[in-house]
């Protein structure tokens, strides 16, 4: 429409709509776009882009029209270039060939005069992603970073970040530039380099120290959004370069704990009171979980770490960083202030940590978006520090407009730090929150009362009143049946009560009574049960309660048959326990009492009542038999010792578990979500850089770095010979001989065709093989393969090379490749007193349960002596629990690891096998386990094996086909050129190309099935004029993911010689793309 | 860092959709996110937490005005970053367009794009600074202009300001144009309170911001300082304002931005006054409820209190409400909440509410009470009592003239019943 007028009047109609492009919006297919695209005019272009701009808003694909979009690029016209920018940015991976087109432009554009077109091209190269170019934009990065306008010099910072995995090889380039930036004198650059290092070189700290102090003094007037990655960096560095502070939070109380009993996440009495300890979560456990390396001792060794790594706060460095943080406190950003208020969470000397206090408390109020996230963390810091809070409890008290989410949390907090001054306050509070109209948040504020009662046992005998109130209330109301959630709230007030109560039973037997006696007012069955057990387990005690058994006994048998089957088996136990604590003078009539109620049991229409009727009656018989008490059974006296523990045995006072808190670093997205999200990485170890060296290797920092793309375990655990270097000869000696399978020649290639045995060798499948292409080849072809290369080939070529072009689906059968296990070392002799433990992923399947992987552990006893009880046993509810919340869902029951039986000795130098099932919580993070041994307990870390968390899903070429296509975009991830050399065969030089190209697939199938468990759907073969090409050479593999049974497709595409190195495509497609993402990083871990 | 950034309108409906790494995001996450909108709070986004863990993605969103911010990663970054991150494109996008909503953004979609592609880069904020945007792409009542303003941090950057000044202070433009030589400041409180079911007053704090307006020419240096500093219990400011004047001497001292910003924000604790009351009653028995509401001005800060507006969520299981009040509208809206509409409270009579709830067949008393929200605004003071003192423009070729205002208005102030 107005596009198509000439260029005065589109000149106008620019001047006139440009305010508002709703109409380009609401129509953007009304005119022909490719002809707009075309003309001559700018104002047509501009209409045109801004038309694509709008398809891409609404979902529409427009990348057909990706090559006349490109050549615009060279366009004068600064908005005609910015939308192509935009344009090409959207599609560029999707056309990598075309996008190649604008590459001479940006090369152009990188030498404007005008600084902006320069930062344009640069961050369009950078962005468009295209491997050929990465070299060039390498080049004119380094240019760009000496350029004069400080912008440009960013944008080459930012370009840095985008550069890193396409040029992973070109680590110590990348590296030089950030070190140039960081040198830069102004703040914008300096903090974009901090981001670039971030993504580049996050483990290589030591370029840090070159610039630390500058640095430090930069950070207050960079840009917020660097200031939270440069404070990260430094915090990283700090501790790396000179440990913890000495009076710090992490550090101090040291002396406390060492006296004390070695469960140092018990919080200790005599933490010192006047430094705000006391909470629930002690700063050793804070230690643990924020430094990976000792996550997985429970004592000892990380305290002596602890202890000696340390410095002061004299420390000129610490001492500048929490000097340049601490302004920050009163930064806009509630992301720098939490970013600050963690360097002095975990630096500054003790009592200079109150000062985040205020900062973050008000964070609460200036940014509301962010107010949730804060509160996780102040959750943190509370259970750390309760009497830092305690003052400020005001800040927690609930408003109206409050998500539920946030209301569990502000309670939560709102227990932790209640002490005596502030708790009729709270108190006061709470009771205000029971007429809230949202029931499950009333239920949680109930449930807050009996903590803070059983905290604060000032105000028991006020709770008690105000919940037994709320039971008579309640009770009187949920009868009506009006609403959800009410009984929640009943039943909560009840076993509210029942906490508060069982701390001192006599004292409180009036409540007792008050609540027995309002059980015939209560329908809820949950309810019922609840004051049932109150009643059967504190019927002899104090003086009121024994008064009302009989009429309470009497009423439950009346209501006996009237009860749902829950409450009649409560019932049923409320009855033992009276009769055995039944005084002399009642003895006959409770007699009959129970045996009226065992009668109608016997009888129930439900076989658990039966059944616990009819164990009652065996175990009770001198109770429940109208013979008297002459009349005794055989072994009346071992049942009533029995009846006595079942039903007497003293209740074991359920300790709150410490450990169960999911604690990451104060401000970190796993925080937020409560699991390790991927790339988190804990602080380094205190004091482990070393500075004689400009480039350090050591294991912290690889792990951090590799960590950092989400494989951290594999890289340090898969290369075994590497690991158990150190042991020297002897240990590789009995590495072989765990190995049932020597390393022999194996069949390379079963055809999959019945003419064909199995079991042939190689070499004769090799031959059939090619029988096969030429008599059928195009049986055997993949139609798609097969057009692509008729559609390149010319016709005469066909026949001359369809003997050797092949490009055949080849089913390998999966047996074919020997699966060899890698052996990890779980624990090694020397810290274990001559017991060595290796484990190897096996590609069983567990019988008990989906979930579980199995594992099998080579057990070996190196010393001269016989080695007595030996088990494995898992850190039940250890902290390291991460697992990911769809992970965990469903599989709740299942135990983390299942028994096994232990060996009970071991002879010197015998090797016992043992196959362990075990549920890992992470695809990522080890398993904490203990070894028991000679009566010792040695820790030890089951790193998992992604590869072995799936299992093969045996499906044909044309299911896998569907299935792939059905799992596209979202759920599909792909890496690009993972270069591979493969093994240089001696003989492969006289090999047939086709020979080589079989090398190649056999190689790599071997790698991929050798060390995981998937299934070998095809292989296709490629169609090939150059001899040793390899490009079409295909894999694809199927398996499943158990927990779920979701497909996870894995499919790997070659390009290259088979002679050079390899350039590989991984993809895999699954709908759990979190595990996809991580299956992916591991294969192609296993395949470089 | 983030992958993607979409704006999603109140029905779900994606509106734009930016993608920042070359690992395309599919807007099938939209729909995911949106299903559960759905499930877990009804439709309503603002009812849902800023950060959500979907099956693919870790989710970062916000709610302004009908218009959900959504962002995805998949990899670890400080959560707060990225919601900051959002409500500064919010934020930014508000000030560009006048206003926020659906409609404004589709009509200005090339524009939104222009500034996501340019407020964040390969997932990272790259220019946030509205004075810097602002030249680079020209707000839409100057389009006309645009092709020659985008000249962005052009090579005479460097000529006019020596010293590479320019980089020290990214928030301010170099060259202000048309600048009336003026500077407005505005002192803006919220003074939060929440007063018990017992009447008493719990909690009751002011929650102030100082907004300057500032159009001065070259590169100006302003001192602010306050008479009664140290009644602020907490602030953070603008990146503009100097720490360490502020920590010897608790005096502003900075060169402002060229236009309107927040120049810091405050909070002043322990507040014993408000200035009205409300006092709310419920009474139910045998299947009705009372319900009178009386309001009132307690004390008297010495200017109309304007506005007023009482407003509570009808209780659940209500069969019918017949509100009246003897003076202002009473409301009922669709969502089940009470709005009474006083404006400024008369001088003759004191305003009240009072009718009757049925409730529920065979329900004789309400189980759960109400909390009244209450809305007043009050121009001219600012209850804190904070005042400024005084403030010195320097580096100006003449005196610039200044201006003072202040107002306080409700924010958080509850009255539970």
């Amino acid at each position: 429409m107005f596009g198509l007028q000439s260029s005065g009047a589109a000149a106008s109609w620019v001047v006139g709509r440009m305010g508002t492009d709703a109409h380009l919006y609401d129509d953007p297919d009304d005119a022909s776009i490719p002809a707009l695209l075309d003309s001559r005019f700018d104002a047509d272009k501009v209409d045109a882009l801004k038309r694509l701009l709008a398809l891409i808003a609404q979902g529409v694909d427009v990348a057909h029209l990706f090559p006349q979009v490109v050549k615009n690029v060279a366009s004068q016209s600064l908005e005609v270039k910015k939308l192509v920018y935009l344009y090409l940015l959207h599609y560029a991976d999707k056309r990598q060939n075309e996008a190649l087109l604008s590459v001479n432009i940006f090369q152009k554009d990188l030498s404007d005069i005008n600084p902006l077109v320069r930062a344009w091209a640069l961050r369009t190269m950078a962005g468009i992603r295209l491997h050929v170019v990465a070299p060039l934009v390498l080049v004119a990065v380094k240019k760009c970073a000496r350029d004069p306008s400080a912008y440009v010099r960013k944008c080459a910072a930012y370009a840095l970040c985008k550069l890193c995995d396409l040029l992973p090889d070109q680590a110590m380039a990348l590296e030089e530039i950030v070190d140039i930036l960081f040198g830069d004198n102004s703040p914008g650059v300096v903090g974009a380099a901090a981001l670039a290092f971030k993504t580049v070189c996050p483990s290589c700290l030591a370029l840090v120290s070159k610039h630390f102090r500058k640095l430090c003094e930069t950070l207050p007037d960079i840009e917020e959004w660097t200031q939270i990655i440069l404070i990260e960096i430094l915090l990283r560095y700090v501790i790396a370069r000179h440990g913890f502070v000495k009076d710090s939070l992490l550090s101090a109380e040291i002396q406390g704990i060492n006296d004390s009993d070695p469960v140092a996440s018990m919080p200790t009495q005599h933490d010192s009171a006047g430094n705000g300890f006391c909470g629930t979560i002690s700063n050793i456990m804070l230690f643990r979980h924020y430094i990976e390396e000792f996550s997985g001792f429970p004592d000892g060794e990380g305290d002596s770490l602890r202890l000696s790594s340390v410095t002061t706060s004299g420390n000129n460095d610490v001492a500048i960083l929490l000097k340049c943080t601490s302004p920050l406190l009163w930064s806009r950003n509630s992301g720098v202030i939490l970013a600050a208020a963690s360097v002095h969470w975990i630096m500054a000397p003790i009592g200079d940590v109150k000062r985040i206090i205020g900062p973050v408390l008000f964070t609460l109020r200036s940014s509301p978006d962010a107010a949730h996230v804060m509160l996780g963390n102040i959750l943190v810091f509370a259970k750390t520090m309760p009497l830092l809070f305690a003052p400020f409890y005001e800040e927690f008290f609930i408003n109206a407009s409050d998500p539920y989410q946030t209301r569990a949390l502000k309670l939560e907090i709102l227990t932790t730090i209640a002490t005596e001054p502030s708790i009729q306050a709270i108190f006061e509070e709470f009771q205000d929150y029971i007429k809230d109209p949202d029931r499950k948040f009333v239920a949680d504020t109930v449930a807050a009362i009996a903590l803070c009662a059983q905290k604060l046992p000032s105000i028991a005998t006020t709770c008690l009143e105000g919940l037994l109130a709320l039971v008579f209330y309640e009770s009187s109301m949920s009868n009506s049946g009006h609403f959800d959630g009410e009984d929640a709230v009943l039943v909560q007030a009840i076993m509210s009560i029942k906490a508060i109560v069982k701390v001192n039973p006599v004292s409180y037997e009036k409540v007792i009574v008050r609540l027995v006696r309002s059980v015939d007012k209560i329908k809820e069955p949950v309810a019922r049960c609840l004051i049932i057990w109150i009643f059967g387990e504190y019927n002899f005690m104090g003086n009121l309660i024994p008064k009302i058994v009989p009429a309470v006994l009497k009423y439950l048998a009346w209501t006996f048959t009237a009860d749902v089957v829950e409450t009649k088996l409560q019932i049923l136990n409320a009855s033992a326990k009276v009769i055995m604590h039944c005084p002399e003078e009642h003895m006959e009539e409770f007699k009959r009492i129970v045996a009226y109620v065992i009668e109608l049991a016997t009888y129930d229409l439900n076989y658990d009542v039966r059944d616990r009727a009819r164990l009652l009656s065996r175990l009770l018989p001198c109770y429940t038999t109208h013979l008297g008490p002459s009349h005794h059974p055989p072994n009346g006296d071992i049942c009533k010792e029995l009846a006595y523990h079942i039903f007497d045995g003293k209740l074991q006072p359920s300790s709150p578990s410490t450990n169960n808190y999911r604690i990451y670093l104060p401000g970190s997205l796993s925080q937020a979500v409560l699991h390790a999200a991927p790339g988190y990485t804990p602080l380094p170890k205190p004091q482990s850089m070393e500075l004689s060296h400009n480039k350090i290797i050591e294991p912290t920092r690889s792990n951090n770095s590799v960590a950092e793309s989400g494989s951290s375990i594999y890289e340090s655990s898969s290369v075994y010979d590497s690991e158990s270097e150190g042991d020297g000869l002897s240990d590789r000696g009995t590495d072989a001989s765990l190995h049932h399978q020597d390393n022999q020649d194996v069949p390379l290639v079963h055809i999959y065709d019945t003419s064909i045995q199995k079991g042939q060798t190689g070499q004769n499948a090799e031959e059939n093989f090619a029988d096969l292409i030429s008599t059928d080849l195009t049986e055997l072809m993949s139609k798609s393969a097969l057009e692509s290369w008729l559609a390149e080939a010319p016709a005469d070529t066909l026949v001359q090379n369809s003997l050797q072009a092949s490009s055949a689906r080849v089913a390998f059968t999966n047996h074919s490749f020997e699966r060899k296990p890698k052996l990890h070392t779980l624990l090694d002799s020397s810290d274990s007193n001559g017991l060595r433990v290796l484990y190897a992923f096996s590609s069983e399947v567990s019988p008990r349960s989906r979930i579980l992987v199995c594992v099998d552990l080579y057990l070996e006893n190196v010393t001269t002596q016989q080695l007595t009880d030996i088990a494995i046993k898992s850190e039940e509810a250890s902290s390291g629990v991460d697992s990911i919340g769809q992970t965990s869902e469903g599989s709740v029951s299942v135990p983390t690891i299942v028994p096994v039986e232990g060996i009970h000795s071991l002879a010197p130098q015998q090797t016992e096998k043992m196959v362990l099932e075990v549920h890992f919580h992470h695809h990522l993070l080890p398993l904490k386990l203990s070894v028991l041994c000679n009566g010792k307990i040695h820790p030890a870390k089951l790193h998992p094996d992604i590869a072995y968390f799936v299992r093969p899903l045996p499906m044909d070429l044309n299911a896998f086909l569907c299935k792939e296509n059905q799992l596209r975009g979202m759920f599909e991830y792909a890496r690009r050129s993972v270069k591979i050399h493969l093994v240089q065969y001696d003989h492969l030089d006289k090999l047939e190309h086709s020979d080589k190209n079989l090398q190649v697939a056999h190689s790599v199938a071997s790698k991929i099935l050798g060390n995981t468990n998937v299934h070998l759907v095809s292989m296709d073969m490629p169609v090939t004029f150059n001899v040793d090409d390899t490009s079409g050479l295909c894999w694809r593999f199927s398996s499943e993911i158990p927990s779920t049974s979701k497909p996870c497709l894995i499919t790997i595409l070659a390009e290259g010689h088979a002679s050079g190195p390899l350039d590989l495509t991984v993809k895999v497609n699954s709908e759990d793309t979190v595990f996809a993402l991580n299956l992916l990083n591991r294969v192609v871990a296993i395949i470089e | 860092m983030l992958q993607c950034i979409f704006i999603l309108s109140d029905s779900g409906e994606v509106i734009v959709e930016k993608q920042m790494v070359g690992h395309r995001v599919d807007r099938a996450i939209c729909g995911w996110f949106w299903d559960y909108v759905l499930a877990n709070a009804a439709g309503d986004p603002s009812k849902i937490l800023q950060v959500v863990v979907s099956p693919t993605h870790y989710l970062f969103q916000i709610y302004r005005n009908g218009v959900t911010f959504l962002a995805c990663t998949q990899v670890e970054m400080p959560p707060l970053m990225a919601i900051e991150f959002l409500s500064r494109v919010a934020d930014v996008l508000t000030d560009y367009l006048g206003d926020l909503n659906e409609d404004i953004i589709k009509d200005n979609f090339v524009i939104v794009y222009q500034i996501l592609d340019e407020m964040m880069d390969n997932g990272f904020p790259l220019t946030t600074e509205p004075n810097i945007l602002k030249e680079l792409i020209a707000p839409p009542n100057i389009v006309n202009k645009m092709l020659n303003v985008v000249t962005g941090k052009s090579s005479t950057l460097g000529s006019k300001l020596p010293d590479a000044a320019a980089s020290f202070v990214p928030w301010r433009t170099t060259v202000v144009k048309d600048a009336s030589n003026e500077v407005y400041v505005n002192i803006v409180e919220e003074l939060d309170a929440c007063v018990n079911r017992e009447g008493v007053l719990v909690k009751c704090e002011a929650y102030g911001e100082i907004q300057v307006n500032c159009s001065l020419p070259g590169v100006p240096e302003l001192t602010m300082s306050f008479a009664n500093p140290t009644i602020m219990n907490d602030f953070t400011f603008h990146p503009c304002v100097r720490f360490r004047p502020w920590e010897s001497d608790q005096v502003l001292s900075f060169v402002p931005p060229d236009g309107q910003f927040k120049l810091m924000s405050y909070r002043v604790k322990k507040l014993k006054k408000t200035p009205i009351y409300v006092k709310p009653q419920l009474t139910s028995d045998s299947g009705n409820c009372r319900v009178s509401v009386m309001v009132g001005i307690r004390n008297d800060p010495g200017k109309p209190i304007d506005s007023i507006t009482v407003q509570f969520q009808l209780p659940p299981l209500i069969v019918s409400a017949d509100l009246t009040a003897n003076y202002g509208t009473v409301d009922i809206l669709a969502d089940k909440t009470c709005l009474w509409t006083i404006g400024q409270i008369p001088k003759d009579k004191a305003p009240a509410l009072s009718g009757n709830l049925r409730l529920e067949e065979g329900l004789a008393q309400l189980h759960t009470m109400p909390t009244f929200q209450v809305k007043f605004k009050i121009m001219g003071v600012a209850l804190s009592g904070l005042q400024i003192d005084k403030l010195d423009v320097k580096n100006t070729p003449s005196a610039p003239y200044k201006g003072f205002r202040a107002q306080t208005q409700a924010g958080k102030y509850e009255v539970r019943s």
